[in-house]
């Protein structure tokens, strides 16, 4: 698995429908045959009032306040393509110390 | 060693009303509806009672802004949930002398102004929940509570609540959610119950201990209550230990007795011959002191100054030999459970220090691990709306700071060094 693409399902999140696009994304990602890609939930990213968060990684990138509309773009850029700037909303220190965990394998 | 609950020691069995009367029983209520509310709440501050139940508040200045409060009706709160792992004294003391109990929750009702009472007790404690309901049937009987006690135009109607065995349902505004039939779920605070506590009135919550320390003040005056305990920690507290020792139980001693005096004369020190490796003061939530700091004075601020804390007086010890990383784990999955999950903070505080615990535990991530723990201590750092989310800290960062050891053997070799 080259990349992992990280739902938040903690409270906040999952009350703004980060279920649903946790499950949308995971038919999109396949559809697209994007067999290198796995969509898994995470417990939380800190940033609930953002929600829903995902992140991708390793690549270390992170996404706020995703619709469903937006999951056309997510994919396109697991795909290999755009990274989608206007999602890109997260302040880097918060974006530092999740990424310090993720890199110590907290997922 | 003298005591204010226990004077005899722990009493065996229920104390009966005629056994409490004999010891003056009830002569504090008698003495306390002859003179204002203000003047209790006076007796009490001058005391230097402080609560007993973790925080430390001071019961009088409680009382006082619950008292000011314009809403009314105001509401009175026994706090008997005993939730703490490891705790025994309210339960004691509900259990065997719960007159003393419901003497200081009259008195404490009439200081507010309450004529409604709730006595929130631990479901588990069958034992306590019968002695606490003969004692109210020979109380009321004796005209103790009811309507215009000893002719004071006073009333006072009590109502027994049975508490949910979790360790979020004994916080102050979890217990009145309860009450109110809802899920154990803290408030938000401020407000702060004694302003907006039960059903949106103003509210004093008291632990068990508290009350009970309210009846001796009355009967013997704030001058003989300070004769116990130092000037910022009057009084006594009741002290638990558990298996660790070879005498396990609940000890009362007087405020700024040494922890060596609790651990060795009364517990009898480690149960076989074991040497201690660190203290907990106050379990499962305090930071460890080390073997060196046996001789730290039991009271607030010695315990502050040293590093912890007091909390409700569970003692407990790490024994030599003990790999520290996985009395951390123990403790942080315990906070994980006992989350209630309503903060989205609490919830990734606690789920990602378990995480980490357990990576260390494995032996993964080397010494960029132990630096996630302060990050993420500091980031949820004021988040949340009750307390739970400032416990693991204290235990979790002083292991690191006094066992660095035991964490480098994980991370290096993967193995427990106690194995």
């Amino acid at each position: 698995m080259s990349q992992v693409c990280l739902v938040c399902q903690n409270i906040d999140c999952k009350n703004r429908g980060s279920e649903q696009l946790m499950a949308e994304l995971q038919k999109r990602v396949a559809a697209k045959g994007l067999d290198d890609v796995e969509v898994k939930p995470y417990m939380c990213f800190g940033a609930c009032q953002e929600g829903p968060n995902i992140v991708l990684y390793p690549e270390k990138s992170w996404y706020a306040k995703v619709t469903v509309g937006d999951l056309d773009e997510i994919t396109e850029h697991l795909a290999g393509g755009p990274h989608v700037r206007r999602l890109d909303t997260i302040d880097s220190s918060l974006k530092e110390l999740i990424y310090q965990l993720l890199d110590t394998g907290i997922f | 060693m003298e005591g204010i609950l226990f004077p005899h020691g722990v009493p065996e069995g229920r104390e009966e009303l005629k056994k409490y009367q004999s010891r003056d029983g009830y002569e504090a209520l008698a003495k306390a509806l002859k003179s204002s509310p203000e003047d209790l709440i006076k007796s009490v501050s001058d005391a230097g009672l402080r609560g007993r139940g973790g925080a430390g508040f001071p019961t009088g200045k409680k009382w006082q802004f619950t008292r000011e409060a314009p809403e009314q009706p105001r509401y009175l709160v026994l706090n008997g949930g005993e939730d703490e792992p490891g705790s025994k004294k309210d339960r004691v003391l509900l259990e065997n002398l719960p007159h003393l109990v419901i003497e200081g929750a009259i008195l404490s009702a009439y200081a507010i102004g309450a004529a409604k009472a709730y006595l929130y007790i631990n479901a588990n404690y069958d034992v306590a929940i019968k002695s606490i309901n003969d004692a109210l049937s020979e109380a009321k009987n004796g005209g103790y509570w009811g309507e215009d006690i000893f002719g004071s135009h006073f009333n006072i109607d009590f109502e027994l609540i049975p508490a949910p065995h979790n360790y979020v349902a004994g916080e102050d505004t979890a217990v009145l959610e309860v009450i109110e039939g809802k899920k154990a779920w803290p408030r938000q605070k401020p407000p702060f119950p004694v302003t907006v506590g039960l059903f949106g009135k103003p509210t004093s919550v008291n632990n068990v201990e508290t009350l009970a320390n309210v009846a001796p003040i009355v009967r013997n005056g704030a001058d003989w209550y300070r004769r116990f305990g130092t000037a910022e920690s009057a009084g006594t507290m009741i002290f638990s230990l558990d298996e660790d020792v070879n005498r396990p139980g609940v000890y009362e001693l007087p405020f700024g007795t040494p922890l060596r005096y609790l651990i060795e004369d009364c517990g009898g020190g480690m149960r076989g011959g074991k040497k201690i490796k660190a203290i907990m003061p106050a379990a499962p939530s305090s930071a460890y002191l080390s073997p060196e700091k046996i001789d730290t004075p039991l009271d607030h601020n010695s315990m502050r100054d040293a590093g912890s804390g007091l909390g409700c007086g569970v003692v407990k010890l790490v024994a030599e030999g003990t790999c520290i990383v996985e009395e951390i784990l123990k403790i942080s999955e315990f906070f994980t459970a006992e989350s209630c999950g309503q903060c989205p903070a609490c919830r990734m505080e606690t789920n990602t220090l378990t995480s980490l615990i357990k990576k260390v535990q494995a032996g993964q991530g080397g010494q960029p691990m132990l630096e996630q723990f302060g990050k993420v201590l500091a980031f949820n750092k004021g988040k949340g709306f009750c307390n739970l989310i400032a416990m693991p800290g204290p235990p979790i960062e002083s292991a690191l700071k006094l066992f660095p050891g035991d964490f480098e053997a994980h991370l290096t070799t993967g193995k427990c060094p106690a194995h």
